[in-house]
Order: C-alpha cells, then structure tokens, then sequence
C-alpha cells in the first residue's frame, strides 16, 4: 500500500476517472493463500512495532510468538514448561539459576547463546526500553549473572524466588539477538521468519525450517489487522481467514451452528472486577463494600452480561490457575446488603459506575448492577469514560469502576499488580504491607505446601479488605474456520494461545 | 476587476476559516483526557515511564508553545511529524489517502449518473409511479444506518452467496472485488442526498419560463432536456455533491472499520486516540483544504452550467 498509493497514485485516483488504477498496487487476491493460513486481530494502528519486548496489544504479542520463542511457555494452569530453556535448577536459596539451553538456530543460522539470552534480559530490564515484562525482573542482579558456557547460564537474584522460571514464560521476555535493536526486520529463533510487515497493516511470515520444535504445519502465516468484531466475523465466515481473535460473548454464539466456523473456547480465562476505592468517599465505609459485594446477583450477572459464556465469580484473582484457594461461593443477600446500607446511613445514596468501551461487557454489567444494587437501596448510575485511558483514568479518579484483568499465574498477578511497590495496579487503594512479606514469603520458600498456603492467604486478604470483587470470570473466544486444525483452546498469554506452529489448513 | 478582488477576498476568508479551524481543533484535541505517553505506553505503565516519554515527545510542554511551534512549521509547509511512529505527516496520510480517494471515486462515479439519472425521470414526471418508486427507495437506501445496511449487505453477499469477499484485511486482501460491498454501501446511503436535489432542479427548471418558452419555440424534446433542462436542473445539485465528496474523502469510519479498509476515517480516529496532535492537525488541514478546494470548484462549475447569470451580468 505505501508506496503504491503514494502522491502521485492519490492525486490520479482522486481524479475520480482513475477508479480502477490503485488497484493493481495493492494486495494479492483473497482466498489466494494456497499454504498461507490468515489470521485476523484487532490491531494497534501505525504505532505499532515488532519489538517483542514492547507488546501492548493481543496481536504483537501473538506476532512476537511466531517469529521468537521464550526460555519456558506458561500451560493452562499457568506452570512453566520448557521452550529454549531445556532444564534448570536454582541453589538451595533459590537466588542462582542455572539454565541449559538447547541447541535452537536463529533464523540468520547463528545459534542460540547464552549471551543472547542475557542481552535479551538486559534489555528488558533497561528502562528505556519501556519493557513491559521489566517488572519481573527487578530482582535480577546482571552484573552477577553470566554465561557459563554457550548453552549453560547463571542468574543471580537479589532474594530468593523459587518461582523465577514462570518469569521466563511471560509475554515480553522472548529472547532476541544479542545486540539486536532494531526490529524492522526482527531475526528470532520462533516457527516462523519475518517476511514482511507495516504497522497497522498487515505482516507476513514463512515457516522456518529449522525451527527447533519441528517445522510448522503451513507455509506462511499473514497477520490481518481487522479491528471491528463483525468484520472479523465476516472475514472469517466468508472463508477470508482461518482464525478471528477475540470475539466477545455475543460475537461467539454467533458462531453456534455454523458449520463453517468453530468457537474455541478457553473457560475461566479474563476476570471482570468491581472495583471499589477504600479510601474514597463512599467505599471507605467497610459497611458499603460489603452492601455491595452481597447485593449485585453474579449468576444474573454472568447470565446477562456474559450471555453465559463464563464462570461466576467468587472475588478472588486465578478461578482454575494453581494456587486457587477454594473457599465458599459468595452469595447473594438482598436483605442483609440493604441493612447494612442503611446502618450506613447511605439509603437512596447516589453513586455513579465508571465504565467504557475499553471492554465489550462492561456496559451491559453496568446496567445490570444498576439494577441489582437498586434493589439493596443504592442508586448507582453509569457514567461512561473515553477508552484510551479507561484504566489509567480510573486509577486516578475512580471511586467505582468497571474492570478487566486477563490470565496470568497468580503468583505473577500479585508480584506485578498487588505489591506496595506496584503502585500501577493500585485501583482500589488499597496497599497492604502483609501482602507483600507473604507474597515473598511464597516466592522465597522451596517447601510448595508453605507456599501454597501463603498464596492463599494472599488471596483471602486481598478478597476481604482489597475492594475489588470478581465478579465473573469469562471464556476466550476466538473462531476457526472448519478444517483448520492445530489450534486448540486457551487462555491469553498461555503458550498453547495465538499459537500457530501446529495450525494445518484443511 | 470586480472578479479579481472577489476572489482576493475569498481567498483572505479561506484562509482565515483554516486558521480558525486549526486552532478549534488544536484546543479540542488538547481538552481531551489523557495524553500521547498515556495512551501509547498503555494502562501497564508506571508514571515515571509516562512521564519520560511525554518529556521526550515535547508533550509536557504548555499547549500554547506546541502550537506555536506547529503553526511556525505549518506557514512554511512543514506539517511535523507523527509523534506515535516519528513519520512525517505527510506520509502518514499519503498512506491512507489512496484507499479513501479510490474509495470516493468509486462512489461518485456510480452515484453520480445514478442520481442523475433517478432524479430525472422524477423530477420531469413529479407524482408519476416512476417517481413515487425512486424516491421512495432511494429515501429508504438514505434513512438506512451505514453500519446496518453494510452488516446485511456482507451477510447475504459474502456470507450466505458467497459472491464476494467481506474485508479488506486491513489493505492485504484488497482487490476490485472487495471494494464493490464498501462502495454499495456508500453509494446508497449518499444516492438520496443528490437525487433529491436532481430531482428538485429537474422540475423547476422544466417548468420555468425560459424552459416552456423554448419549447414554445418547437425545439425537439432530447434537446431542451439535454441542453436546457438537466443543466440548470443539476447545477444546484453540485453543492450537494461537493458535501458528499468531502464527506467521503475525509473519511468514511464506519465502512472503513466495516470493511477494515485502511483509509482516512480510521487514520483520524487513531490519530485522536493516540493524541497525535500534529497528525490530527494534518487530518484537519487536509479536510479545510478539500473542503475549500471543493467550494471553490463548484462554483466554477455552477457558472459554467447556468448561462442566466452570464447573461444577467
């Protein structure tokens, strides 16, 4: 497109006669893929990049995971499995790492070093860099780690962390080149070679041959950007691609019944939040966060909301991951909420619900608890904010808000998220000091029973006294055309997710 | 003389309404919550991060010295550069201006005998069953919404007969065929407008004076049509059609998100979104331009089709 439809090609068509002259600048033919499998994201626009360690969006880090790999990949249950990292072991402490690497040629021929891995680490430890898995290795001391030999390395952590390997798993840490920087054309040693990519439009890739793992099972795989849901619908039923990414609950039971199509669906996967500010007027009532977490009717909710496509909530982070405490299903209790409203003093109080468009499901839950917490004697009244900055808003001046978290292991959830020392996350106000010697108390004990149970009282904590209630947990939707195979079910960041090295067209 | 100085004065208006326009925009863009850093870093940023990278694009800087700056650049036709991905402006839209122009042409170039057409044989026989048939669909192509009437063209086109192809894949599935549903769809939604006002022009000029006189004077049908009546009928029409080619080339949003054609429309909804100021300023600019461009066209053409003020002068 960009060069096609450059001045000249604009000023001809513009001429109104030269309809038909574009047109031959631009694009191969649809359908026209022979080996070539078409998969379609919503996209980021001309921002966009192909760093892998800058991954805002769903659709760079699906991108980075074709044409790199990671040191381990997260299962569903959000474990580490080995990738390039053949096996590893810490130190009694669990302050040094070693890591064999297996043999892995880049898609230039060099092979994988253990420099190149500690390059990558560096990077995205580098600030400028605005990583955004830096967070997970802020405890990695660099100048102590080193190579010890080119498939054997040592990491040095500043404290203990028995769980450093799930680090290695996470979007944002594939390991690039050493000395890499530009990535234009970015080299990894991933399924896929980088052919070819605009930002916002679409990006080419051709199977790498000698990708460790196997070849992968289609020739090309091209990266769509289409950002509207019905439009990916279309393209997909209409035969145009063989995978939308994506799709919202509505999106998916549209899917039902379509021979052409398949919803995959990866259960309990994005929790949907209620989020209350404990250090804001009215929340900082205990009373009222408490009317409010009995009051709203999480069955209707996830009926109505979610159209059924996901789990009722039960406020806690991690519904299916390990470290997942069973604790008794909160229930609603209509007449215990308006009571405690009422000791309030907060009868008939007005209250408004920030939400946006930033999430599919979030308007429609917004009304329904408008509904719900009308009936306990609250008059909660939508207020709807820009999507850009939903989250960053919110932050800042919610006191009652609609939000949405993806999958990620619980350990990483509260290490990232739910610390003193992470203030990003900080929705709610809520900071908790013993948060944090259990968090690290978990992440510094080699006894898995002991941690265990640290992680579930972190969670009991934080569903307690943190403001935040989880109030469904919903599936991942994505569609795949009959007769692709290879693509199975899964939650984001997951290594099994946007995973195509094993997809077989027809 | 007279001509001369009119279009002086036009041209110090044009100007002025660019200006005005400029900085309209600039402020709205600004009031806007959340800035470049914010937007592009993500809700995983800490403040330090945004705050550097706002520092770094000159965004932390009060609104007045940006656009003081933009507007030095601007007089002497230096738009900047995108503060998102460091391109010129220029490029920047040069790359979704051809899907829009093609996209715009398309649609004149089918609406515009369509219309004439439509409006035509309407307008010379008001309240006949021809009439009653063209406005009345041509009314309801008009009231339907964009994004409906695109959604049940896919469905049955693309889905259900698979006839032809339901996205552009963001520019890589682009071929002739893709852009037939897009172009439907604003063809028909833009029909009305035009036709409407063809076939207002068309009965009164059929019915005016000067009209019934020539053919008084025994001049053949096809002539008074051809020469008299659809050229005074469609002059006042070619406003309309200045508003609708405006309107398309500075993008269409809901078919181009329809249809994930790379365009102009969702050019400027990314470039508001990321508060890419120089970009939306570059989108505006371009707008005001076309837009002037246009009027000034039109004018052109309307003097040329009705010889009465010719004469009258």
């Amino acid at each position: 497109m960009s060069a096609a439809l450059s001045r000249r090609g604009f000023l001809a068509a513009a001429g109104l006669g030269a309809a038909g002259l574009a047109l031959a600048g631009c694009g191969t033919g649809p359908g026209s893929g022979g080996d070539r499998l078409r998969v379609a994201f919503a996209a980021g626009g001309s921002r966009e990049s192909l760093d892998p360690h800058v991954l805002p969006l769903y659709v760079d880090q699906a991108r980075a995971k074709a044409c790199f790999d990671t040191l381990t990949g997260w299962s569903q249950d959000m474990t580490p499995q080995p990738r390039l990292a053949e096996s590893w072991e810490s130190d009694a402490a669990g302050r040094r790492w070693r890591i064999r690497l297996r043999p892995a040629p880049f898609h230039d021929g060099r092979t994988l070093t253990a420099d190149d891995v500690l390059y990558s680490f560096r990077r995205i430890t580098d600030p400028a860099t605005t990583a955004i898995a830096a967070a997970l290795f802020r405890d990695l001391d660099l100048t102590a780690s080193r190579a010890v030999s080119p498939t054997e390395l040592e990491l040095v952590l500043n404290r203990p962390n028995f769980l450093f390997p799930l680090a290695w798993g996470a979007p944002g840490t594939e390991i690039v080149q050493q000395n890499a920087t530009g990535f234009d054309a970015p080299v990894g040693t991933g399924p896929f070679r980088f052919t070819s990519f605009t930002p916002g439009g679409p990006a080419l890739y051709t199977a790498f041959d000698g990708h460790w793992d196997g070849r992968p099972a289609t020739g090309e795989l091209e990266f769509l950007p289409v950002d509207d849901e019905e439009a990916r619908i279309g393209a997909l039923l209409s035969g145009q691609v063989a995978y939308a990414h994506d799709l919202t609950p509505a999106g998916a039971a549209r899917l039902d019944g379509d021979d052409r199509v398949a919803a995959l669906s990866a259960p309990a996967s994005a929790h949907q939040f209620l989020v209350l500010r404990v250090d804001r007027p009215p929340f900082d009532d205990a009373r009222l966060r408490e009317a409010v977490r009995l009051g709203i009717d999480r069955d209707e909710l996830v009926r109505v909301a979610l159209l059924g496509r996901g789990r009722v909530g039960n406020d806690m982070f991690g519904q299916g991951l390990r470290y997942y405490p069973d604790e008794p299903q909160v229930v609603r209790d209509v007449e215990r909420a308006r009571a405690l409203v009422t000791e309030a003093g907060a009868q008939g109080l007005a209250v408004e619900l920030q939400t946006s468009g930033a999430d599919p499901n979030f308007d429609a839950a917004t009304a329904v608890v408008a509904r719900q917490l009308a009936e306990v004697g609250l008059r909660v009244t939508a207020r709807a904010l820009p999507s850009e900055n939903y989250f960053s808003t919110i932050r800042k001046q919610g006191v009652f808000s609609q939000n949405s978290t993806g999958s990620l292991p619980i350990p990483d959830y509260i290490g990232r998220r739910m610390l003193t020392s992470t203030p990003t996350y900080d929705f709610t106000g809520y900071r908790d000091p013993e948060i944090d010697r259990l968090y690290y108390a978990a992440t510094g004990t080699a006894d898995e029973a002991a941690r265990t149970e640290s992680f579930h009282r972190v969670l009991q904590r934080l569903r307690a006294h943190s403001g935040g209630l989880v109030w469904g947990v919903r599936d991942w939707n994505v569609g795949v055309a009959a007769g692709v195979s290879g693509i199975a079910p899964a939650r984001p960041n997951t290594f099994a997710w946007a995973n195509f090295a094993r997809a077989r067209l027809g | 003389m007279r001509r001369g100085r009119s279009v002086t004065v036009r041209a110090v208006v044009a100007l002025a309404q660019l200006a005005a326009a400029t900085v309209a925009i600039f402020v709205l863009t600004t009031l806007l919550p959340g800035g470049t850093a914010e937007v592009v870093l993500g809700p995983d940023a800490t403040d330090e991060q945004v705050r550097e990278l706002a520092a770094r694009l000159g965004t932390d800087r009060p609104p007045g010295v940006r656009f003081a700056e933009w507007a030095g650049g601007a007089v002497t036709g230096d738009l900047g550069s995108s503060l998102v991905t460091g391109r010129t402006v220029l490029d920047e839209i040069a790359d979704r201006f051809g899907s829009t122009a093609l996209l715009t042409g398309l649609t004149l170039l089918v609406a515009v005998p369509l219309a004439v057409l439509a409006g035509t044989v309407a307008g010379r026989r008001p309240g006949s069953p021809a009439d009653r048939v063209s406005t009345a669909t041509v009314s309801a192509l008009q009231a339907a919404p964009q994004f409906a009437l695109g959604l049940l063209l896919v469905a049955l086109f693309s889905l259900q007969l698979g006839w032809l192809p339901a996205t552009a894949g963001g520019g890589a599935l682009l071929t002739p065929a893709v852009l037939v549903l897009p172009v439907a769809v604003l063809v028909a939604s833009q029909l009305g407008w035009l036709s409407r006002q063809v076939r207002q022009g068309v009965l009164q000029t059929d019915r005016s004076p000067h009209v019934t006189h020539l053919r008084r004077l025994g001049l053949s049908e096809p002539v008074v049509l051809w020469r008299h009546v659809l050229p005074g009928g469609v002059a006042p029409s070619l406003q309309q059609l200045a508003r609708i080619t405006e309107g398309t080339l500075g993008g269409v949003v809901v078919v181009e998100s329809l249809f994930a054609l790379p365009g102009v429309g969702a050019g400027v909804v990314e470039a508001v979104q990321s508060r890419d100021l120089p970009l939306v300023q570059g989108y505006a600019l371009l707008a005001a331009v076309v837009t002037i461009m246009l009027n000034l066209l039109v004018d052109l053409l309307t003097a040329r089709l009705t010889p009465v003020r010719e004469d009258a002068r």
